[in-house]
């Protein structure tokens, strides 16, 4: 697939600068699209339950957001340190940038020394194919250094500065994620009680997500290089995915990232128990096995998870479903509204 | 603010065939991880130069050139190792390919064949052996350099492989045998990749659409991080698109 076919016009002005509560709205108030066969639904999200059925299984990932973005200080200067993935052992992967508007590169050579609040960053080697990501060795406690003065990441198109709780979720349980995993930010306890009211299962993962910045520069999609992420499939979500499958109910993602964690638990039969690294990069050429829908929000243009929207509900129907919501002032990003694609 | 989870502790490694190819690529990423390293390569300048480079980020870089098939050499790599103080991962990455090209097995000279058994498996036996008690005493990682080979039965490729296919079985059976020693024990294949030995593998071949070997980076960084314990007993691809931590 040719990098073009990821691109799409869209005014800056539908970048969701700021929380909804920062806009008067609850969580669950946000806009919710709903595209399927049928077309596109325009609702709100706390709407949600009434597009699923009795027995449908969404999946959420348990992933909690961690206050990732360091100031630092190197030799060319200061400059913004965001920790996207814990490697073990005070290696990391990171990725300087000279701000939130500004990404990198910043003039670096293996074995540079910087130093962020009271941890010493030495710079080790940029990621293969991926230059603007670095292998940096933290000599301190980097979660101390966050828990203390770490801000989350966020990018220009945000208007100032939120606390990290805007970007924990309502399921938000185990440390990790460089940035928040979004889809599951409208969720609210009145929605969770109402899908449970309607009988619809839920089940988690484990996805730590690392930084977004990085989008797709190959011309060709599918040679688009990911970083691996840490992710942990349960026995308890594995079984209860291939009932779901298995007694012809849908599975349902929320969020990209549970779409990447449950293919790499994928062993060509059903999903089995897994932990490790994964930088699985689904994509039309390579179909979607344990998905039948996805709730997510809305991607940038030529963001590499555009070809994973593709692969579960086919280009034709997200490419009109992104005009739609160009034309309907859908908001973009994670603090924007929501998007259910459904096969 | 202090530093209750500090990482100045140093570490140390021992690489062998670190002069070029993956075993550079390993030791550089270790070297620039502030690791002491003990290398060896049967070429001295080539891997006097690696070690002048590597000594510039910071640590200890001891290099002895020599065969690991010789008793001898693996002795004076453990005392190297020793002199550093621990051993905390031991990278067997040393391999024979055989004759190039690479002859069909009815055809294969014994002489050759027992070379490549005794670098790319008796070798590897055998510094496991006398490094055990430094490994022991850091609870340390061995990582034993597989190959694709090992399961393919491709043409041309038995003696290479069998010895691979081999180290595989060794690597599983220490993994086992360890573990009371908290001593993990690993098997990876790094894929395909442009260097001198793949060149050798196809001789007159464009090998250029192969990755360098710094493309198995990613895997090293996470593997390294990992409990060897938790790993212990597993085979991985290092170009792989996912890592699986044993069940």
């Amino acid at each position: 697939m040719k990098r073009e076919e990821l691109f799409f016009e869209r005014p800056d002005s539908l970048q969701a600068t700021a929380p909804p509560e920062a806009r008067g709205l609850a969580r669950d108030e946000v806009r919710l699209m709903v595209s399927t066969a049928a077309g596109h639904e325009h609702t709100l999200f706390r709407d949600l339950p009434r597009f699923l059925d009795p027995g449908d299984l969404l999946v959420v990932n348990r992933s909690a957001t961690l206050a990732a973005s360091l100031r630092a200080k190197g030799p060319a200067g200061a400059f913004l340190l965001n920790l996207a993935t814990d490697l073990g052992r005070g290696l990391w992967l990171a990725e300087p940038r000279w701000s939130e508007s500004r990404p990198g590169p910043l003039p670096l050579a293996p074995g540079a020394v910087a130093q962020a609040i009271d941890v010493r960053v030495h710079f080790v080697t940029p990621y293969p194919g991926l230059p603007r990501l670095w292998f940096v060795r933290l000599d301190g406690d980097a979660r101390a250094a966050m828990a203390c003065c770490g801000r989350p990441i966020r990018y220009a198109y945000l208007d100032r500065n939120y606390a990290l709780a805007a970007y924990q979720t309502l399921f938000a349980a185990v440390p990790g994620s460089a940035e928040m995993p979004s889809a599951g930010r409208p969720f609210t306890p009145r929605v969770v009680d109402a899908l449970r009211g309607r009988g619809v299962e839920l089940a988690g993962v484990v996805l730590h997500t690392g930084v977004s910045s990085l989008e797709v520069e190959a011309d060709v999609v599918e040679e688009h290089v990911l970083s691996p992420e840490p992710f942990c499939v349960p026995a308890g979500t594995a079984r209860a995915v291939n009932a779901a499958r298995e007694a012809g109910r849908r599975v349902v993602a929320v969020g990209t990232t549970v779409v990447r964690a449950l293919e790499s638990a994928w062993d060509g039969e059903r999903v089995r128990p897994s932990e490790g690294m994964t930088r699985i990069y689904v994509h039309p050429g390579r179909p979607v096995h344990t998905v039948d829908g996805l709730l997510t929000g809305f991607h940038d243009p030529l963001a590499s998870h555009l070809a994973m929207l593709y692969a579960v509900a086919g280009a034709g129907r997200v490419r009109s479903a992104y005009a739609e919501a160009v034309r309907e002032g859908y908001l973009w990003h994670e603090f924007g509204d929501s998007h259910l694609l459904l096969r | 603010m202090t530093n209750r989870n500090s990482y100045a502790m140093r570490n140390a490694a021992l690489v062998t065939g670190a002069s070029r190819g993956l075993g550079k690529v390993i030791a550089t990423f270790l070297a620039r991880q502030s690791y002491d390293l003990v290398l060896t390569a049967r070429g001295a300048a080539e891997l006097k130069e690696v070690a002048g480079e590597l000594e510039s980020y910071g640590g200890r870089v001891l290099a002895l050139p020599g065969d690991v098939t010789e008793a001898r050499h693996r002795r004076q790599l453990v005392e190297a190792a020793e002199s550093l103080g621990r051993l905390d991962l031991l990278v067997n990455n040393a391999s024979a390919l055989g004759p190039s090209p690479m002859p069909a097995l009815a055809d294969y000279p014994l002489d050759e064949l027992r070379r490549v058994i005794e670098v790319n498996l008796v070798a590897p036996v055998g510094l496991v052996q006398l490094a055990l008690p430094l490994l022991c005493a850091s609870r340390g990682l061995v990582v034993n350099i597989s190959s694709d080979a090992a399961a393919g039965g491709y043409e041309g490729w038995g003696g290479y492989g069998a010895t691979k296919s081999a180290l595989d079985l060794v690597s599983r059976t220490l993994a086992n045998e360890l573990r009371g020693d908290r001593v993990g024990v690993v098997s990876v294949d790094p894929g395909d990749m442009r260097t001198q030995m793949h060149q050798d593998a196809f001789p007159g071949e464009d090998i250029s659409d192969r990755p360098l070997p710094e493309v198995t980076l990613p895997f090293w960084g996470w593997l390294l991080g990992q409990d060897p314990l938790a790993v212990s007993g597993a085979r991985f691809q290092a170009q792989a698109d996912r890592w699986e931590v044993p069940a």
